[in-house]
């Protein structure tokens, strides 16, 4: 393994407090370590740039089996972006939906390390697993949907929390997954029918039971499994005016059960769930009432969901959403039902700077981002490729950091989106620290990777070295340096070897897979195996026995054991 | 006028794509520059001098040159992609996709074309006096974008799929047409002096289709709406009576069909709708 | 004797995974859950004819070691321009991802199945999109199911039990006497009426529900399922439907159209439609509307017949427009047992699903010039690898005329047609008896084939063979790379 020295880079390094301090890093072994033998090392001249831990995306779809079916449909996608295999790299396409390969190299590019993969339909678990082992150099994990699984309905429905515990530990396993992942709590089953709920307290037909009852069930077996991420929610009525109700009634309907200072639950491309408003005439923006709300409150962390003004692809669970965006756009649109478990849809878009209601979402997300005062509350995320691809990215960056920027943009958009928004008032600005929390130290903490997001002696040698110096550049006049600079890093170091240099790959190897292998007491499992085993074939048209995924799946298996509170 | 030759070294087993082949990127070119373009011959990259005899006089803008090939081309593809201007003249087949996203100037090929003729065109005009097979001035897979612009004129037949996707431009088959003429018409106009082999104007929103010979039958998504003596096409008047059908209903289209009555009395039980 | 529970059939895209094998030494002696095409398919697993190792040489084929057929394989690869790897659709998705480093180091096209069966699915697909689901919803939600072109009962016997009319679910645990009744009748084969029999025992076990607090209300638990049959004969799922629609060979096109015209409420100029009156397309479309949630299957008989993957396209619009009034589902048959999977893995890495042309480096798509039959018709490829796959027996007579001229790799576990005229045959490993691996079903839904049997020696999986080869091309290219290098540079 190599041994680096990253001599006189601008280190920023939130976890540990440090903030553009010139500095230099030493790796040995794929892990930070306090020192190296100069003479020994490979010395990497960083004097002039900007030294950050690798990026980790919180909440990208990359891999399974919703993803792949935006690529089926979009062969048009495809044309318009192509790389080209090199003796190292593999070839690929996709501007919106990149193939695998090119996902792994355009994250390397950008400097990002860890990516999380949100939506992994459970029965489907083997696909995005496959798809990942062929991402290369980038981490990753990947969220299974339980939020509408039968046996889940079911236990909470009767109060039977510490099975339900134990069977999403089981799923945890038999899925490799990381954490919990809600969408639309108790919708999707409705879908199933092809109806739909539109408040915490609807009750889910044939199963007695609310979605508020869902995420606070989930949430209490979350904090019983010791999980090192917190529920991940994507909330009820997504993409509907007046949905900022039910996302605040979403955060505080798990307020108490979050004790001092802990965190209970993560809303996730909030942006889409932050419209005031009785109809699309009406719409605006429920930014500030969300930020004012998480201003005052610790127990929550949300993240953007920006969007971009480009053509890109939507994809969620959400199938009665995406159905909706279909026929509002009148695009093509892929529907995918999931027995037992979940859905999904997928509808192309395109979000255009005229139209009075993109323009708004665009703004909300800024305003987000803006109006929380506290960076560790919120991730940097398009939602990909939902709000527009990742690898724009390093434009969001430099708009959060210079209202030059901004103005910029919304000097093109529509006019009556704009003089309704506040942002055009907010001068905040964010710093190259602040940068470095939204993209890397944040999610990371929030997802509980110790090793990852920071330089700490003993994290992984994930690192990122931007083109880009602080002493010269001022990113509030410069933005369009610092997108640069974001774009293509001139180093990305993973697991402690140069992977990118001046945004080419130079090397291609493996990245791990996170899952949580969670320890539950024995014969409470064994209790609930029988009884779901007794049931499953009922449930399932897959055995019990060909359901759980083999190791087979994972090129490098990373498990986290965790051990359940119970 | 400069006029550049090129005939092929041998007889081609495997495609060769040869997009470079267009007056805009010969233009200010020496014929030596324009020998080291890049083309694939299958899996391997050639220069165009390895392929072809290049002869002739070049010019520096593209208005002023005319492309000669002649010998077998039925297996180059791509020729005068994107070309703005200037003419290409192929004495004998011509492969896939030639002419695709063409904005300018002429080709005319003597012999036939094959399929994606002058797909996604958006302007000039392409000749082909031989037949041509499918999607002529079609669109790529899920792009929903056909031709734009410009002019396609068949003398002999055309395959299936004739303007999909179309959304505006001028496509003129002399001969026969296979089925599914002008499927996902949005704008435009098609018209086909031969017969149909039918389902005409398939889920079209709009543009117009005129067909002088026969067709089986049409589309139950379509209604009668008049019976017409005569229509215009690109100015000039066409003769009927022409039975006149809207549609594709079912993707609530406004396109029209112009079905001769003269060559389908077996359709004349519409006029009771009239 | 030794008894494997939980098998998963490698022979359709049903892809049941509740195969029962007992076995006795190399030898299959019962199955158990299997349909008839299943069962025998086990049975007469070891009598089938293997490949050997071969090359032809002067014309005839002989038997070589297995380094000099690989060697040989990828010699013919290297040198290729124009090279058509096909196959793919009865192996391992594990296989085709090494097939696809492989085509990307020849520089070649990647082609399967779909090339020659649901290809048109595709293409409709990528115009309007699909109403996809797995088959449990089938099987617990729907009451209504629609097969189009499509025989269930010849093709893919077990879905009518396991996935849809025949099956039970959560929100349908009774299923409808009557159909058993007829179907009974219709077909005196004994597995049927095991099947039927286990079907109505389960039926009185009621508390089929696990727990759920209060029982399942609504129209689904009263309701029958209704069958509906389109095919241009009467097929035996069309005997046992509640309506059957006979069509014109090569109309279905019109038919949907009209059937698109009646749900959205609109009248038609004419009174027949291919030659059915409007009155029974009425009928029919009345069915539709009121159904609470409904499917299409729709197989090769709709995909091959006239207009191709405009009946899809057609048939999918059907299917979104009447989700404005019911949850509406649609699905293609697939056939082979992983031709779903070949799709799915040359999609996630090249973005497209067949006919990849990687020929220049980077994945390009167009059916119609990359797709395989019409490379064939063109006569453009100059080499061609066929794995697990026999096209020579399925091909068009002038495609395969034109396959022949060139070498011809075959990959094989058992003789074929192909192999028999094939310039290098190279003997492989059963995936799914002999190498287990991933497959994909029908619906998409990834499951682990199972290895039952050790190979025989000499055997190795189609994983293992090609990347063999793909050492062996990357050696060739290689040396070749060097001797470009002058010597002392
Ligand atoms: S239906 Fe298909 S997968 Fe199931 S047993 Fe029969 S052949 Fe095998
Ligand atoms: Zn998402």
């Amino acid at each position: 393994m190599a041994v680096l020295l990253i001599k006189n880079g601008y280190v920023y390094d939130p976890i540990n407090g440090v903030d553009g301090e010139r500095m230099d890093i030493a790796v040995k072994d794929g892990k930070i370590v306090e020192d190296v033998d100069e003479r020994e090392a490979r010395v990497i001249d960083a004097s002039g740039m900007v030294v950050m831990p690798g990026g980790v995306d919180i909440h990208a779809h990359i891999a399974g089996a919703e993803v792949n079916a935006g690529r089926l449909l979009r062969p048009e996608d495809h044309v318009k972006d192509v790389e080209p295999r090199t003796a190292i790299t593999r070839a690929g396409v996709g501007y919106s939906i990149p193939s695998t390969f090119t996902t792994g190299y355009r994250y390397t590019r950008m400097g990002y390390t860890t990516v999380m993969n949100p939506s992994m339909p459970p029965l489907e678990a083997r696909h995005t697993h496959e798809e990942l082992s062929d991402t290369p150099i980038i981490d990753k994990a990947s969220y299974p949907l339980l939020g509408d699984s039968w046996f889940v309905l079911e236990f909470l429905s009767k109060d039977m929390i510490e099975e339900c515990a134990a069977f999403v530990a089981w799923m945890m396993w038999a899925t490799r997954g990381y954490a919990i992942k809600i969408v639309n709590p108790g919708g999707l089953e409705t879908w199933g029918f092809g109806g739909n709920v539109r408040d915490l307290n609807d009750e889910v037909p044939h199963f007695g039971i609310t979605p508020r009852e869902i995420v606070r069930g989930l949430c209490k077996v979350n904090k019983l499994l010791n999980l090192p991420h917190t529920i991940h929610v994507h909330t009820n009525n997504l993409g509907v005016p007046g949905n900022c109700e039910t996302t605040l009634k979403t955060l505080m309907c798990v307020e108490d059960l979050a004790e001092d200072g802990e965190r209970a639950i993560h809303i996730t491309h909030c942006q889409f769930s932050a419209f005031l408003g009785d109809d699309w005439a009406t719409m605006e923006s429920g930014a500030p009432l969300i930020a004012r709300y998480m201003n005052r409150h610790s127990h929550a962390t949300i993240d953007m969901g920006q969007v971009i003004f480009t053509d890109t692809t939507t994809m969620t669970a959400d199938g009665p959403f995406q159905y909706g965006l279909h026929l509002l756009s009148g695009n093509k649109w892929i529907n995918h039902d999931v027995e037992t478990e979940t859905s999904s849809g997928i509808v192309p878009f395109r979000y255009r700077r005229t139209s009075r209601v993109h323009a708004t979402q665009w703004c909300i997300a800024q305003e987000l981002a803006l109006l929380i005062e506290d960076p560790w509350k919120i991730y940097l995320t398009t939602d990909h490729p939902n709000g527009g691809p990742f690898t724009s990215y390093p434009r969001i960056v430099s708009w959060l950091m210079s209202v030059k920027a901004r103005e910029e943009e919304l000097k093109r958009m529509n006019r009556r989106a704009v003089k309704r928004s506040v942002l055009p008032t907010i001068d905040r600005e964010y710093s190259l620290y602040e940068i470095a929390v939204i993209t890397r130290a944040g999610p990371a903490r929030a997802l509980g990777l110790e090793n990852k997001g920071h330089l700490g002696v003993g994290a992984d040698a994930d690192i990122a070295v931007y083109p880009l110096n602080p002493e010269e550049v001022d990113p509030s006049r410069d933005y369009k340096l610092v997108r640069r600079a974001f774009s293509r890093a001139a180093y990305t170091i993973k697991s402690g070897e140069i992977v990118a240099k001046d945004g080419e790959i130079v090397k291609a190897p493996d990245g791990k897979t996170y899952w949580v292998d969670v320890k539950v007491p024995e014969d409470l499992w064994e209790a609930v195996k029988s009884e779901i085993a007794e049931v499953w074939e009922d449930y399932y048209t897959v055995r019990f026995s060909n359901y759980p995924l083999t190791d087979h799946y994972l090129k490098i298996s990373s498990p986290i054991t965790r051990q359940a509170r119970m | 006028m400069a006029t550049i030759t090129l005939t092929p070294k041998y007889s081609f087993t495997v495609p060769v794509y040869a997009p470079c082949i267009s007056p805009d990127s010969f233009a200010g070119k020496t014929l030596k520059e324009i020998g080291e373009l890049e083309v694939w011959e299958g899996n391997r990259r050639k220069k165009l001098k390895q392929l072809f005899d290049i002869k002739g006089k070049t010019a520096d803008t593209p208005e002023e040159i005319t492309i000669k090939l002649s010998g077998n081309l039925w297996k180059v593809r791509r020729i005068g992609e994107e070309m703005t201007a200037g003419k290409i003249l192929i004495d004998g087949d011509a492969g896939l996709h030639l002419g695709v996203k063409m904005r300018g100037g002429t080709i005319t090929v003597k012999g036939n074309a094959d399929s994606w003729l002058g797909s996604q065109m958006r302007g000039g005009t392409i000749e082909v006096m031989g037949n041509a097979k499918d999607y002529v001035g079609g669109a790529y897979r899920g792009s929903g974008v056909g031709m734009r612009g410009g002019t396609i004129i068949v003398h002999g037949n055309a395959g299936y799929d004739v303007g999909e996707w179309m959304r505006g431009g001028f496509i003129k088959i002399m001969g026969n047409v296979g089925a599914y003429t002008g499927v996902h018409m949005q704008g435009g106009t098609i018209l086909v002096q031969g017969d149909s082999e039918g389902r005409i104007g398939a889920l079209m929103k709009g543009g117009k289709i005129v067909l002088m010979g026969k067709i089986d039958s049409i589309l139950p998504s379509f209604t009668i709406q008049d019976l017409k003596k005569r229509t215009k096409v690109e100015g000039e008047a066409v003769e009927g009576p022409f039975y006149v059908f809207i549609g594709d209903l079912t993707e609530d289209g406004s396109g029209k069909l112009f079905i001769s009555k003269k060559s389908n009395p077996h359709l004349s039980f519409y006029e009771r709708l009239i | 004797m030794r008894v494997v529970k939980d098998v998963v059939c490698p022979f359709c895209g049903c892809l049941c995974d509740d195969l029962e094998l007992e076995i006795e030494g190399r030898e299959v002696k019962a199955v158990r859950n299997a349909c008839a095409v299943g069962e025998a398919k086990f049975l007469h697993y070891g009598k089938h004819e293997r490949t050997r190792p071969m090359i032809r040489k002067n014309g005839e084929l002989v038997e070589v070691s297995l380094d000099e057929a690989i060697r040989k394989a990828a010699e013919i690869l290297a040198e290729a321009k124009y090279p058509v790897l096909f196959g793919w659709s009865s192996t391992s998705c594990e296989a085709v991802r090494v097939g696809l480093q492989l085509a990307e180091e020849v520089g070649a096209i990647i082609d399967h199945c779909s090339s020659v069966c649901h290809g048109p699915s595709v293409l409709a697909i990528q115009e309007v999109g699909l109403a996809g689901f797995t088959l449990g919803q089938s099987r617990h939600r729907f009451d209504l199911i629609i097969y189009w072109g499509s025989n269930p009962l010849d093709s893919h016997f077990r879905h009518f039990e396991r996935y849809s009319t025949f099956s039970e679910g959560r929100f349908r645990p009774s299923i409808s006497r009557r159909s058993i009744t007829q179907f009974l009748s219709t077909l005196a084969e004994r597995r049927i009426k095991r099947v039927t029999r286990r079907l109505l025992i389960k039926e009185r076990e009621e508390g089929f529900y696990f727990g759920a607090r209060r029982a399942p209300s609504g129209p689904f638990k009263e309701r029958d399922r209704k069958l509906i049959v389109v095919d241009v004969r009467r097929t035996r799922a069309a005997k046992m439907a509640d309506f059957f629609l006979q069509v014109k060979p090569n109309t279905d096109y019109e038919i949907i159209q009209a059937l698109r015209m009646l749900i959205r409420d609109m009248e038609l100029d004419v009174d027949e439609v291919a030659g059915i009156p409007v009155e029974v397309l009425e009928e029919l479309a009345d069915i539709l509307v009121n159904a609470k949630v409904g499917v299409l299957y729709f197989g090769v008989g709709l995909t091959m017949s006239k207009g191709k993957h405009r009946n899809i396209e057609a048939a999918i619009s059907l299917v979104r427009d009447l989700n404005a009034r019911a949850k509406f589902h649609i699905l293609p048959m697939r056939g082979h047992y992983n031709v779903t999977g070949a799709d799915v893995v040359i999609t996630w890495t090249t973005g497209y699903p067949y006919a990849v042309d990687l020929t220049q480096g980077y994945p390009r798509y167009n059916p119609g010039e990359t797709s395989t039959i019409d490379v064939l018709l063109r006569d453009d490829c100059d080499a061609f690898l066929c794995i697990a796959s026999d096209p020579v027996a399925h091909f068009p007579r002038r495609a395969v005329e034109n396959m022949l001229k060139h070498p011809l790799i075959a990959i094989d576990p058992v003789v074929s047609a192909t192999t028999l005229v094939a310039d290098v045959v190279i003997p492989s490993a059963f995936s799914g008896i002999e190498v287990g691996g991933t497959a994909y079903r029908m619906d998409h839904v990834p499951i682990t084939l199972k290895k039952v049997f050790e190979p025989p020696e000499g055997y190795l999986p189609d994983e293992e063979i090609l990347k063999r080869i793909l050492a062996e091309v990357r050696r060739i290219k290689g040396k070749a790379a060097e001797a470009l290098v002058p010597a002392g540079a």
